[in-house]
């Protein structure tokens, strides 16, 4: 194996002084800083912990002193008098020793030796050098003159290597959409800027897709790495937390081009700003993404500083490019990072509100948190507007509207306007016995117990309220069965009559005034039918958590609220079709709960969408009023309630429930989001080996890194705050987050950093390949105002980019990595545009809107099996929010999405400021089986068949769609013989061709199934097919 | 000439470039420092390649004992008192008060602001095998192959949370991001079955104490992601995705995939691109799987005797007798890393009805894997490791016990570990470990050591360290190898 990485240590650890290292002088950065930081600083470098023979070898005048063994470790000028060479070349006893397992190669040894000779001349490390532009090189060189391509090609004229020819017109606007925007173009956009002869006919292609909304959220992917966005805490029992907004925030924030100084305040201190706005406090939500626990057991003292590490570690890989996390227990092995850096940067977050357990144990009490448990969510939180929510709101009410209006017109058939009328007379008959609209059926009350099977009867008042005398243990409930009743019964209402009675040490309140309600009809055989309910609500109720959010009305549990002692307290429930007893059946009903006040029954035979307006005063109204005096808002009313009172049309019964159900959803296009807010600051001391029991280190203040320009510390009088530090990050001082920054940006739109390195440009980090360019673009990002914009254009217009991306077989040996950029490189789409990419070229990507909750594609059925507390269920989305883009899938970090797993998204526990790409058979199998693929297939099969006629049409229409080019002649004529054989197949098995075509949720077209299952599968074969998912 | 086989071709690209199942620019750069920095890190190493290692590392530093490992994790943290570590003195001492001199200063979970009793163990314990090791009654099909197991008493973790002590059991560190065992050994040495993931994670739970898990505990976290545990699911497809869809015959899905195939390989002629031959072998690999897995999960191929040695009723259920089943056919198979999940050990209350349910789940089963591995020469090759996350505490907490780490017990058996002893010991109220103390870092560098791996040896450059299963830390403990 030796044998075989040397030269990819060559390459990698020298890219861009391999070949021309004999001519120049040995740069310190570039040339010795990397072997010695590998090979020599972890005994010889800051940590004077672990320093061996004190000797110290990253700082020049340490290393020119004579050590305790009275040896010079290097002498300038004098390598044969210097103790290093004569170490690293000593066979007896070499350096580094046999037990650090590191070798020196001989090239390394010689370039030491040289240096030495050179005068042994150090360099700051690059990274934490101030910044200065560099002159643009002769722009004479390669023929543009564009920045970016003055550095490259003069670097590529240096080594003699030609870049590559521009990519083709078609294949370059797929390029420049996938990486904008993470979509392909469509035909039509193609077809556009392959007629447009004007010169500057892509530059107005970059600018319309910078302009684009989806280039926002893009963007977003990238950033919700680094910013580890996450649908759940994390730790333990990983439950929700309430943050899509801070999501949209940073989709938003990219669109509007948020200054990237401004975005950096805004999402650390955005709270602290005079006069923060919502969207400020919403952007702050960027430090509570901090993984969190509510395990049972865990103490809160430990995940505070838990909390407090992460947070260091996240903010300095996201702005400053570095890894602090060593420093959590003692001084930077290689960078000179110390311990009271971490501790000090830790401070500046010290007053943020948190709690290590997010929980209320009898052990751990938490008097904040009184009562939480597991479906709690995670303050501190606010409630801001989502646009949306407020967007699907009035969607889906124009919906319900036409479907009312729709439901109403069916009486324009006679026998359907004679069923109306009849239904009119018999509830003004029902009223005429019950004005209230409600009846008070007798009933016989049980209380059911585990080790008595008949249960004990509970006597009820002649009022009929039932009282009980003890509080109904674990396992026990009330059965009601209710009298016999002719009447239709729409909603059942239950009256409590007093509040219910408080917990003697006040601890369990959350859940003892909890009660629940279920129901069946027992026949006279005493066979049972489950009555479901569509939903119930109570006009007053407390705040009931299920999963992280206030559950929307009382199916799943009514808390009661105390109030006064003697208010009525009632709750409506609706069963999920009204229910006609037939002779002999009753209704049960089964009432669960710890504390139960007393309470009276009652039914109606009308229904409500929201249960509170059954049997409403308008109604009853509306009723008694002779059908000639009625007015057209009453006739329209009366219509609604026969439909809810009835069902007498099943599915627009259900239609209009569901409906009301998601408009409820939409919480009044408000939502809730976890946000920063300050409070007094807790102390931060200097933990020794970062042990959180161990209160012996000092305490520190805030204090921006040691090692890097412009420090900013506290003092006795003024405390610097997260506000300070976000500003310093964003200073003119600072030089690393502009070098941070604008390498990432350059691998998103390269496949590589110009330093490969994106979450590392320490010491340990890789030195750039283009120095100069990388400062260059530093200052330019800086100067001009922290534009990402103006950086994005600059990349994806140099002539560099826009190479074609052909490999070069005849670099392989001398530019394995492609570092000189002598072409473009291919690049594979992330987990989320993979998604994206393949329900666009089907056509069923949802693009209607921005932002919102998280939504649920397709997901092997028991995924979460394994989580608990509470258990979960994964309800994939009903409605066309399956079809959204994938950074709005939910990011379950315990159990992430297996397509996003599978290719190489992160769980986001922490920063990400770097994917892997793999490329293995777990992804063939998800584009092969996934249910979204092939539902994708099946629309894109179908889209084809009414976007084209005749095979060889379509396939050719296929692959403008999906790659924006025409097939070649082997490839048509391959996918004219698989199509064939697929016919043949789906022919003789029509079964198997309606298997295929029934798959996801998508309405299934008409047509001839074996036609559509053969071109079904011939879309399967394009979705799969490497150039699909990649970027070329 | 010979005609091209694209599969052949893609792993001699990849051997070549270092681009192996990686993948573009970045990430193949970044893997191939990695890779770089391991090669320049591991000079040492005696003699050649053993037969089955094909990953990163070239030479062992030791004989190689184990060639995989089967990792039996009682998730939850079952309790030391009611399996190996028999302390008659807490018997006597039951619900007296705990003596503080044990407990001051050191940390507690659910027991955090509680007065402290002793709770005396529930069980019986027998003497078994030449050795005579103590196990408790409630396990006697362990008992039973005593003599094949290497009992440790005295073990010690740094984490008193379900959640952080299984990252630090599974990666020894709490970090977010390091690798789990399974995938250091991928990528230290390969996995020898060409048809299946080479690390397998299976889960079966109780009906006491769960607790839940998280699949970053089988996560590849900084080594490329192909390196990660592969989760079979008890339900639906045993792989995610790996059955053909509705619709979809074996026979239409192999065109389908050589039709993909046919067209990635004209790709490959227009466009010079390594990935595209990795993507045509890696579809090859995925249809394989689609026949291989569905083949090994079908437990209804073992004959009857089989079935009861591990006592399992209905073949594939899921439960912890058809997963340890599995397990073998898997080790057979050539993975390199299996490791059940039994989720049913986490008795902070009913720990008699909790011990008694967990070990009726676990012990028949367990004793058959030893045997049956045994039976068919595998034991030899074959590390078992059975243990929890953490263990209980000696002082009650109600009917229960609290979490506990300064003491407690796990057995390895089989893969050249010293069979039929009982190593360390806890003191004499088995609060803590106080002979020849086991960290959880020396347990994983004894392990990776019979696995012919020097510890130190097996390591990632990441953000500029040095990343290990053990750390900085650990000690081989020779004292349990054979």
């Amino acid at each position: 194996m030796r044998r075989l990485v040397a030269p990819i240590l060559t390459a990698i650890a020298l890219p861009v002084s391999a070949v021309a290292a004999d001519l120049r002088p040995v740069s310190f950065n570039r040339d010795i800083r990397p072997i010695m930081a590998d090979t020599c600083f972890l005994c010889h470098g800051p940590d004077a912990s672990s320093r061996e023979a004190g000797m110290r070898l990253d700082l020049r005048e340490e290393a020119l002193k004579p050590t305790r063994n009275d040896v010079i470790p290097i002498v300038p000028g004098r390598p044969e008098e210097s103790e290093i060479i004569f170490r690293i070349t000593d066979d007896l006893e070499p350096m580094p020793p046999e037990e650090a397992h590191k070798r020196l190669t001989s090239e390394q040894k010689e370039l030491i030796r040289r240096w030495v000779a050179e005068g042994a001349v150090y360099e700051v490390h690059w990274a934490y050098a101030p910044l200065v532009r560099p002159p643009l090189p002769d722009s004479g060189v390669g023929g543009s003159s564009h920045p970016i391509d003055a550095f490259v090609r003069a670097r590529l004229a240096a080594e003699e290597i030609e870049p590559s020819p521009e990519a083709d017109k078609s294949r370059l606007l797929r390029r420049l959409s996938l990486d904008l925007t993470g979509l392909p173009p469509t035909p039509a956009e193609l077809g556009a800027f392959l007629a447009d002869p004007d010169p500057g006919a892509y530059e107005r292609q970059v600018e319309r897709l910078l302009a684009s909304p989806h280039h926002g959220e893009r963007m977003a992917v990238w950033w919700l790495d680094i910013a580890r966005f996450a649908d759940t805490v994390g730790f333990h029992g990983d439950q929700n937390q309430r943050i899509f907004p801070y999501r949209d925030y940073v989709i938003n924030a990219f669109n509007a081009n948020k200054p990237f100084d401004q975005f950096t305040i805004e999402q650390l201190a955005g709270d602290l700003l005079p006069g923060a706005t919502e969207e400020h406090r919403i952007a702050t939500g960027y430090n509570r993404l901090n993984m969190m626990t509510r395990e049972g057991g865990a103490q809160p003292a430990e995940y505070i500083a838990k909390y407090g590490a992460e947070r260091v570690r996240s903010v300095s890989a996201a702005w400053l490019g570095s890894t602090f996390g060593c420093a959590e227990c003692h001084d930077h092995k290689f960078d000179p990072i110390k311990a009271s850096d971490f501790y000090e940067l830790q401070a500046f977050f010290a007053d943020l509100k948190q709690w290590g357990v997010y929980s209320d144990y009898d052990y751990t009490p938490n008097p904040d948190l009184a009562g939480f448990n597991n479906d709690y969510p995670f303050p501190p939180e606010i409630e801001v507007r989502s646009p949306y929510l407020a967007a699907r709101q009035r969607q889906l009410e124009a919906e319900l509207a036409d479907h009312r209006a729709a439901s109403r017109a069916r009486r324009e058939n006679v026998e359907v306007a004679l069923a109306f009328e009849a239904w009119i007379d018999q509830a003004r008959a029902f009223l005429a016995r019950e004005p209230s609209g409600w009846s008070q059926p007798g009933l016989v009350a049980v209380l059911q117990k585990k080790a008595v099977p008949d249960g004990e009867p509970v006597p009820s008042a002649p009022d009929g309220i039932v009282c009980l005398s003890q509080e109904l243990r674990s396992g026990e409930s009330l059965r009601l069965t209710l009298s016999a009743s002719r009447d239709p019964i729409a909603a059942v209402r239950i009256d409590f009559t007093e509040a219910p009675r408080a917990d003697p040490d006040g601890r369990k309140d959350n859940s003892r005034n909890r009660v629940t309600l279920a129901a069946v009809v027992r026949s006279a055989g005493g066979t049972e039918r489950k009555v479901g309910f569509v939903f119930a609500d109570a006009a007053a109720k407390d705040p009931h958590f299920l999963g992280g959010a206030e559950a929307i009305g009382i199916v799943r549990g009514w808390r009661i609220p105390r109030g006064a002692a003697d208010a009525v307290r009632s709750g409506i429930w609706l069963p999920a079709q009204p229910l006609r007893l037939a002779e002999g059946e009753v209704l049960e009903l089964k009432l669960s709960g710890e504390a139960v006040p007393p309470f009276r029954v009652f039914t109606s035979p009308f229904g409500s969408a929201d249960a509170l307006s059954s049997a409403s005063a308008a109604v009853r109204e509306a009723i008694m009023i002779p059908r000639e005096r009625r007015l057209e808002s009453q006739d329209e009313l009366l219509a609604d309630a026969w439909l809810l009172s009835t069902a007498w049309d099943p599915a627009a019964f259900d239609r209009h429930h569901d409906l009301a159900e998601k408009i409820r959803e939409t919480r009044d296009g408000r939502a809730w989001t976890m946000v920063s807010q300050a409070a007094e600051p807790r102390p931060v001391r200097v933990l020794a080996r970062g042990d959180w029991q161990d209160e012996s280190g000092p305490l520190v203040l805030p204090a921006t890194p040691s090692f890097l320009p412009g420090r900013r510390e506290s003092t006795a009088e003024k405390r610097l705050t997260r506000l300070d530090f976000a500003r310093w990050l964003v200073s003119a001082e600072n030089p690393i987050t502009a070098r941070t920054v604008v390498n990432r940006l350059w691998a998103m739109f390269f496949g590589t950093g110009l330093s490969a390195t994106l979450d590392d440009l320490g010491a340990q980090g890789e030195v750039p390949s283009h120095p100069e360019l990388l400062e260059w673009l530093a200052c330019e990002f800086r100067e001009q105002s922290w534009d990402l914009r103006h950086m994005v254009r600059l990349l994806v217009t140099s002539a560099t980019y826009r190479q074609g991306s052909n490999l070069r077989p005849e670099l392989l040996e001398r530019d394995p990595g492609n570092r000189l950029l002598a072409a473009q490189n291919p690049r594979r789409l992330e987990a989320e545009f993979v998604r994206d990419n393949a329900l666009a070229i089907a056509g069923n990507l949802n693009l209607r809107a921005l932002g919102g909750p998280s939504v649920k594609p397709y997901q092997p059925a028991g995924y979460y099996a394994a989580l608990q507390f509470p258990d979960r269920t994964y309800v994939a989305s009903d409605d066309d929010e399956q079809w959204r883009r994938g950074v709005y899938m939910h990011w379950q970090r315990t159990f992430l999405h297996p397509m996003l797993a599978n290719f190489d998204a992160p769980a986001r526990d922490e920063c990400a400021a770097q994917r892997v790409p793999s490329n293995t058979p777990q992804q063939a199998l998800t584009l092969l089986n996934d249910p979204t693929f092939l539902e994708a297939a099946r629309l894109f099969a179908a889209r084809l068949q009414r976007e084209a006629d005749g095979d060889e049409g379509r396939i050719r229409r296929a692959f403008l769609i999906a790659l924006s080019r025409d097939p070649r002649p082997a490839e048509q004529a391959s996918l004219l013989g698989f199509l064939r054989e697929v016919r043949r197949h789906y022919g003789a098995n029509v079964a198997e061709a309606g298997q295929l075509l029934g798959i996801g949720i998508a309405p299934r077209p008409g047509g001839d199934p074996v036609e559509l299952a053969a071109w079904t599968s011939l879309a399967r074969v394009l979705l799969n097919s490497h150039e699909v998912i990649t970027r070329y | 000439m010979p005609r091209f086989d694209p599969v052949t071709h893609a792993l001699s690209i990849n051997r070549r470039t270092f681009l192996s199942q990686g993948a573009y620019g970045l990430g193949a750069l970044a893997f191939a420092m990695l890779q770089g920095r391991l090669g320049a890190a591991a000079p040492s190493g005696s003699g050649a390649r053993p037969a089955g290692w094909n990953g990163m590392l070239s030479a062992p530093d030791y004989p190689v004992k184990a060639k995989r490992v089967i990792f039996l994790c009682m998730a939850g943290g079952p309790s030391q008192f009611e399996t190996f570590d028999h302390k008659p003195r807490l018997r006597e001492l039951h619900d007296q008060p705990f003596p503080e001199s044990f407990t001051q200063g050191q940390q507690l979970a659910q027991l955090q602001n509680r007065v402290l009793k002793a709770r005396g163990p529930f069980t019986e314990f027998a003497r078994h095998g030449r050795a005579g090791i103590e196990v408790s009654e409630l396990f006697p099909h362990l008992g039973s192959v005593a003599d094949d197991l290497c009992v440790i008493r005295s073990m010690q973790t740094e984490q008193i949370n379900h959640d952080t002590a299984h990252a630090f059991m599974n990666t020894g560190s709490i970090i977010k991001g390091r690798p789990s065992m399974g995938s250091w050994l991928l990528y230290g040495l390969g996995a020898e079955s060409d048809d299946l993931p080479g690390f397998i994670v299976l889960t079966s739970e109780g009906k006491h104490g769960l607790q839940p898990i998280s699949a970053r505990q089988w996560s590849s976290g900084i080594l490329p992601s192909r390196y990660q545990g592969i989760q079979f699911q008890s339900q639906g497809d045993a792989v995610h995705y790996v059955g053909n869809p509705e619709g979809v015959c074996q026979s239409t899905q192999r065109l389908v995939v050589e039709e993909i195939k046919r067209l990635n390989g004209l790709l490959a002629e227009e466009q010079v691109d390594p990935e595209i031959a990795t993507r045509i072998a890696q579809y090859e690999m995925a249809f394989k799987m689609q026949t291989s897995v569905p083949e090994l999960t079908d437990l209804r191929q073992e004959p009857q005797e089989i079935l009861d040695l591990y006592g399992v009723t209905s073949p594939g259920d899921g439960s912890f007798a058809s997963n340890c089943l599995l397990a073998r056919r898997l080790a057979e198979r050539g993975v390199r890393m299996i490791q059940l999940y039994h989720r049913a050990w986490d008795h902070h209350g009913q720990l008699e009805e909790g011990m008694k349910s967990g070990a009726r789940d676990v012990d028949q089963a367990t004793a058959a894997l030893i045997t049956d591995l045994k039976q068919r020469g595998m034991l030899d090759d074959t590390l078992i490791l059975w243990g929890g996350e953490f263990g209980r505490t000696p002082m009650g907490q109600g009917s229960g016990r609290d979490h506990h780490i300064l003491g407690f017990s796990v057995f390895l058996a089989g893969g050249g570990v010293k069979p039929g002893i009982t190593y360390g010991a806890t003191d004499e109220l088995g609060y803590r470990a106080v002979e020849n103390v086991v960290s959880v870092h020396d347990l994983h560098a004894t392990m990776l050591a019979l696995m012919g791996i020097d510890h130190r040896r097996l390591a990632a450059k990441f953000q500029g360290l040095d990343i290990r299963l053990t750390g900085v830390a650990g000690e081989v403990v020779t004292d349990l190898m054979a």
